[in-house]
């Protein structure tokens, strides 16, 4: 078994030398495949990370009315916690959301007031944003809610915005997807197609060899190999430029500015993974483009 | 006149018997250095040699490869009757033609029979049948006791390996030393690396090519090309060796080295079936000759010229 393995190395290794041209042309298209495979995973990844980050931020609030007791707070509260589609629950009482509010704008108009006219809020993460209906039709019957004309039930939530948002993610998804499938095909059809340029320079021989009683996976071991290292070759070369693209021009820009594009940087996909499926997918893009290749001129 | 054919030894045997001398061979010490080689071409008289000229070397038999220890299980088994049998083969192309049409003959081991016929007269097709190139459409097709037709297809390299070809046009890997070539045919059957080194130095010096082991093939002459060809497919000791047009591309001395190979590769029981256009070589031969026309059969010599009548 290594002896066989040993041979056909050879005979891949030999024939990378002896087709110089057609072997760079091979690595290069699988370079050029694979770094557009980077970066859209790259853009993909992090847009997913975007999208959850808003989706956190979906979250809805409830107003308790002013003259609560505190035991009407707790209950309120305890009554929110017991719902099966919160995620989590933050409570703030009135002096708190006062202090919150001065901070935002600015003490002065509140300062007017002879009273504190902010109620008390419960902030509730539901667990999925598609389920913010489900916890304000069942909340919404207890008695503790602060009703006006902005929350007609005691709560804050924008169903609308909720809704396209969710749509609008699931679209980007799927589009992404998609994109990301034809991605694929058109990498294993352009380095077929390449290595299909260079088996057909090597036809007659692969017809002595066959000639000679060499099996068919005989004479298709030394090409799949061959595949494998025009694949590795190529999928480390784009790592390698994806990295570099990263330092010099991504992490330069994302330095410049605040913008939130840095909090959520190391969100995406890490590097390390990245480039290990990468350069597996090159590897194994290039072994099966190799052999499938090769099957029609096997044909008997 | 005595043929050349009655001359020689009437029974050929098939020699892959263990031989004490070639034993003691150091197995990296490259060719036997008792093998007689027909080297080059310059020694065979020109323009016409005679029949004594050709054979004027003797003919000795080709000393046994020191490799045939742990020979693998053959596929073919002509111990079992005739080397190859036709009954009725009719091969039709697609589109009607008929290259083989109701043939039927039967090659027996160890005979070397001349395929003779005007150029589309089926001779190839003959051939590629031979190696299951092709399939045939009707009849019956046997090669060394196999039926051709139930031969299941991952099997068919199996076959080949015991069925060495030779080519008009060589067919040499173009990018391969001659002993890599000749390694080539060995390493197919998964023969180990030092019985390789072993068996292509003997089978090159065997063919007068010792010198240009390291050569490619588009270095040597269309002779010593032919010479590998014939290294290669001789060198995992064929039941069946089959030559489509060897000397075709040769002129007339060269071709007499070659036809001298065949012969005494022949004369190790191997069955050798050659097609050509060379007059003059089956001439002098006085083989068995078998004549293909339209792809019909039309004449099976025991002791034949090229043409009918001409014996």
């Amino acid at each position: 078994m290594g002896r066989r393995f040993r041979f056909f190395s050879l005979e891949a290794i030999r024939s990378i030398r002896a087709n110089a041209a057609i072997s760079f042309a091979a690595t290069a298209t699988v370079l050029i495949a694979i770094a557009t495979l980077g970066i859209f995973l790259a853009v993909f990844s992090w847009s997913q990370s975007q999208i959850n980050g808003q989706k956190d931020k979906l979250d809805l609030r409830a107003f308790i009315k002013l003259d609560a007791t505190p035991t009407d707070m707790e209950a309120a509260v305890k009554a929110v916690q017991s719902q099966s589609n919160v995620k989590s629950v933050v409570f703030k009482s009135r002096d708190q959301v006062l202090v919150e509010a001065r901070k935002e704008f600015g003490g002065d108009i509140l300062d007017l007031l002879a009273e504190n006219p902010l109620p008390a809020t419960i902030t509730i993460k539901p667990d999925d944003p598609k389920n913010q209906q489900k916890i304000v039709d069942a909340l919404a019957p207890l008695p503790y809610w602060l009703k006006d004309k902005n929350s007609p039930n005691g709560f804050s939530v924008n169903q609308k915005t909720t809704r396209d948002f969710l749509s609008a993610a699931k679209v980007l998804r799927w589009g992404a997807f998609g994109l990301m499938l034809i991605l694929v095909i058109a990498a294993v059809l352009l380095i077929g197609n390449t290595i299909r340029l260079s088996i057909f320079a090597r036809r007659r021989e692969v017809e002595v060899m066959r000639l000679v009683g060499a099996t068919n996976w005989f004479i298709r071991w030394p090409f799949v190999i061959e595949g494998l290292i025009f694949g590795l070759i190529g999928a480390i070369a784009a790592v390698v430029l994806l990295i570099i693209g990263k330092v010099t021009v991504i992490d330069h820009i994302l330095n410049l500015s605040t913008s939130p594009l840095q909090q959520q940087s190391d969100s995406t996909i890490g590097l390390p993974p990245l480039a290990l499926i990468l350069i597996i997918s090159g590897a194994v893009l290039g072994a099966l483009g190799s052999g499938i290749t090769l099957r029609r001129f096997l044909r008997v | 006149m005595d043929t050349l054919a009655d001359a020689l030894d009437p029974t050929p045997q098939r020699n892959i018997a263990l031989s004490s001398a070639n034993d003691a061979l150091p197995p990296d010490e490259g060719p036997a250095p008792e093998v007689p080689l027909p080297s080059g071409t310059g020694e065979f008289p020109v323009p016409e040699p005679t029949a004594d000229d050709l054979w004027a070397e003797p003919a000795e038999e080709l000393p046994p490869l020191t490799s045939e220890r742990g020979r693998r299980r053959s596929m073919l088994r002509p111990g079992e009757g005739p080397m190859v049998v036709f009954e009725h083969v009719t091969k039709t192309y697609p589109g009607g033609v008929n290259a083989l049409d109701d043939v039927s003959l039967s090659i027996d081991a160890g005979e070397f029979v001349f395929l003779v016929g005007a150029s589309g007269s089926g001779k190839s097709t003959f051939i590629r049948l031979l190696i299951r190139e092709l399939e045939i459409s009707e009849g019956r097709m046997m090669v060394g006791a196999r039926d051709l037709a139930k031969l299941h297809k991952g099997k068919i390299p199996l076959l080949r390996r015991e069925i060495g070809c030779v080519f008009q046009d060589y067919k040499l890997l173009p990018r391969r030393s001659v002993y890599e070539n000749v390694a080539y045919a060995l390493e197919v059957t998964g023969d180990s690396p030092r019985s390789i080194r072993r068996k292509v130095p003997e089978m090159l010096a065997l063919v007068g090519l010792a010198e240009k082991a390291t050569r490619l093939p588009t270095e040597l002459s269309g002779g010593e090309q032919q010479r590998v060809s014939i290294a290669r497919a001789f060198v995992n000791h064929p039941a069946l060796l089959i030559a489509d047009e060897p000397t075709g591309n040769l002129d007339p001395e060269t071709s007499i080295g070659i036809m001298q190979l065949l012969y005494r590769i022949n004369r190790t029981g191997t069955t050798v079936v050659m097609a050509t256009h060379d007059r003059d070589l089956v001439d002098k031969m006085q083989m068995r000759v078998i004549e293909l026309a339209g792809g019909k059969l039309v004449r099976d010599q025991r002791r034949g010229a090229y043409q009918a009548g001409e014996s």
